[in-house]
């Protein structure tokens, strides 16, 4: 049981500041960003060649999330904000190619091999029956961190209070005098930072590799989806549930109802499972499980 | 009109019968080495295996020119990447095919990706040597493939004694999800079922993944004496490194084809590991090519495959000065009739049957300890 709910927090904290991330700059630049995910995995190609080259750990995730939030503002700078003149889809479409883009030029620096960290190796934690690796642990706490700091930067300072106006009504906050433009960039640089951190937390146990954005797309997409994009809480929430959903479906043992000892769903299918969820969720909830919350803010 | 009155004409002609000798010459050059090609996974999940056995392979080619060489010319081998996908593979055997015209292609490594290659070659009626594949579907593949290496069903049967010889009776398996681990998986079972012995969980992995820890926790809740894998190196040293980390390696892991297995495993965590593995080098001769080998290389060979390389290329060899011509047709006889009678290989003698697969293949039963493979 105690293993089940570790997995769980587990993948969601794998999810919850990439979809955190999204879900933040969507609220501003009303498109969904396909690039996003691949922010994460550039952030952690660059925490990985710093480290490999004898930066400490801790300084070298600093500065591949630095990194990672260079790239969103420099992206959206240069080449989101000329295509969101089209209007979002134009946008998204452009995204996809950037993303495409991103990974064939990580490709061509690092190659396709995953780039394992050179990590000591310690014995896993073990909490009751549960094992968890010291890197996992670490991912789980500086998501718990990172997200009480956001609630408190959105719930109690200028600068979330003008975020939460901005998004919920462009031209009147416009009106009062808010720098829509500098706050976006503000965020940009946020989210991307974030991302690029989730990712080089993501890749110490994973190890940095091509395909570390898209495995995450649908998954953050999904969570975001259900959280109502433009709702960064909700996106966590999301997290937690697409996270216990692909638990729970990996974990339950059909052999009963098939006659056998054990039978399990092939890993393959979870993600499955998780859009299952998210479909059923929208059938009934269109703007995502917090309704109301999306609306008002 | 008198042809030197049209402007340019003279100049063409020059050209043109400059470009002429200079086609003759390069053809009368290029006829001075008698040329074969390889398929191999220089890049991909296996590049590791793939750069062992194209050193086996080079180290062939060496000692052949360095005896003469085949029917008095210079012995040349052409190796094509396999990026590790059938698709690029099979573009680098259509290449090999009909560019650079090879009457033999020996390749490629995993059964996914050698059974439409060697599909394609046969058709063309191209020699296709397999050097490193073990499904039992090698077998039909046709009239012009033949195999260096112990097909599965010899595999299996070896596996599943093995590990009832080691008291093991309930089993947990894990395989990739494509043509070869399919055939172990199937193969393993029935083997070990024949035995008395319950192959309790089969996972079937899907390749490229970042994790496999959920595979592995369903896995352990069957609770088996021991785990039973095979997969390739570099999704199984995520395999290995997670099984570490979830505390499944108190239970023993034993490793159908042991260094393909661990061949990116870092030593600390491959370290008790126990397996099988093709059996990599015989006798004097055996012995004799891994000196040589790890004089030219420096490091000795990482896995055990390139021992068929180096016995492919020596093979090959011998099949064209028998046959004394270098057209496929011929050279097939030719290995059809040495297959026969045993070719001395560094990997034992070598047979065919009468489907030109190998008779009696050789297998170790292997350890890992003291950060590499020793036999058990």
């Amino acid at each position: 049981m105690l293993q089940f709910l570790v997995d769980t927090v587990l993948r969601a904290s794998d999810l919850a500041l990439i979809a955190l991330g999204l879900s933040m700059l969507y609220g501003l630049v009303k498109f969904p960003n396909v690039a996003h995910v691949q922010y994460a995995m550039f952030g952690a190609y660059v925490t990985y060649a710093l480290q490999s080259s004898g930066f400490p750990l801790v300084g070298a995730l600093l500065a591949g999330s630095v990194a990672a939030g260079l790239l969103t503002l420099g992206l959206q700078v240069l080449v989101f904000q000329r295509l969101l003149r089209g209007g979002p889809a134009i946008a998204m479409i452009g995204s996809l190619a950037v993303a495409m883009l991103v990974i064939a030029i990580m490709q061509g620096l690092a190659g396709s091999f995953p780039r394992m960290f050179n990590l000591p190796r310690v014995e896993p934690l073990v909490i009751g029956g549960a094992r968890i690796a010291w890197t996992q642990l670490y991912l789980m706490g500086t998501t718990i961190v990172l997200l009480a700091l956001f609630m408190l930067v959105l719930f109690h300072t200028r600068l979330g209070r003008a975020m939460r106006a901005l998004s919920s009504n462009p031209m009147l906050a416009n009106a009062s005098g808010l720098n829509a433009e500098r706050i976006t960039y503000c965020v940009s640089f946020a989210s991307g930072a974030i991302a690029g951190l989730g990712g080089s937390m993501l890749a110490l146990s994973t190890g940095a590799h091509i395909n570390l954005g898209n495995d995450l797309l649908l998954p953050v997409f999904a969570a975001a989806i259900l959280g109502g994009l433009g709702n960064p809480i909700g996106a966590v929430f999301g997290a937690l549930l697409i996270a216990l959903t692909e638990t729970a479906v990996t974990n339950l043992n059909f052999g009963p109802l098939l006659g056998r000892e054990l039978a399990f769903m092939p890993v393959g299918y979870i993600s499955a499972g998780s859009f299952l969820i998210l479909l059923l969720a929208l059938l009934f909830k269109p703007y995502g499980l917090f309704d109301r919350d999306v609306r008002r803010v | 009109m008198r042809s030197s009155r049209v402007p340019g004409f003279r100049r063409a002609r020059i050209a043109a019968a400059a470009s002429l000798l200079t086609l003759a010459g390069t053809a009368a050059w290029a006829q001075d080495s008698v040329n074969i090609g390889a398929v191999l996974s220089l890049t991909g999940a296996n590049a590791t295996v793939g750069e062992d056995v194209r050193r086996g392979i080079m180290l062939g080619v060496e000692h052949v020119n360095a005896k003469g060489g085949v029917l008095g010319k210079k012995f040349n081998i052409i190796i094509e990447d396999s990026g590790g996908n059938p698709t690029t593979a099979l573009n680098a055997a259509r290449k090999l095919a009909t560019v650079d015209k090879v009457p033999v292609v020996m390749g490629e490594y995993s059964s996914g990706i050698t059974l439409p290659m060697a599909q394609y070659l046969v058709k063309e009626g191209v020699t296709h040597l397999n050097i490193a594949s073990s499904s039992t579907k090698i077998r039909q593949l046709g009239a012009t493939s033949f195999s260096l290496v112990g097909l599965e069903n010899f595999g299996n049967q070896f596996s599943a004694k093995d590990t009832w010889d080691l008291g093991y009776r309930k089993v947990a398996m894990i395989a990739p999800n494509n043509a070869y681990g399919q055939g172990v998986l199937e193969g393993y079972k029935a083997e070990f079922e024949k035995l008395g012995g319950k192959v309790v969980t089969e996972v079937l992995y899907t390749a490229g993944q970042s994790t496999y820890r959920r595979e592995l926790q369903q896995m352990s809740r069957s609770n088996p004496d021991a785990y039973v894998y095979t997969a390739y190196g570099q999704e199984s040293a995520v395999i290995n490194r997670e099984a570490e980390e979830l505390g499944l390696r108190k239970t023993p892991w034993y490793a159908i084809l042991m260094s393909m297995s661990l061949s990116d495993t870092p030593p600390a965590i491959a370290n008790g590991q126990i397996g099988m593995e093709l059996g990599s080098v015989q006798g004097a001769a055996g012995k004799a090519y891994a000196d040589a080998f790890k004089a030219k290389y420096t490091e000795g060979f990482k896995t055990s495959y390139t021992g068929y390389g180096y016995d492919g290329v020596l093979l090959t060899a011998a099949a064209i000065e028998k046959a004394k011509a270098t057209t496929p047709a011929a050279i097939q006889a030719a290995l059809k009739e040495i297959g026969a009678t045993g070719f001395p290989g560094v990997t034992g003698t070598i047979r065919f049957d009468q489907d030109r697969q190998r008779v009696d293949p050789p297998y170790d039963k292997l350890k890992f300890e003291g950060g590499k493979l020793a036999p058990r």
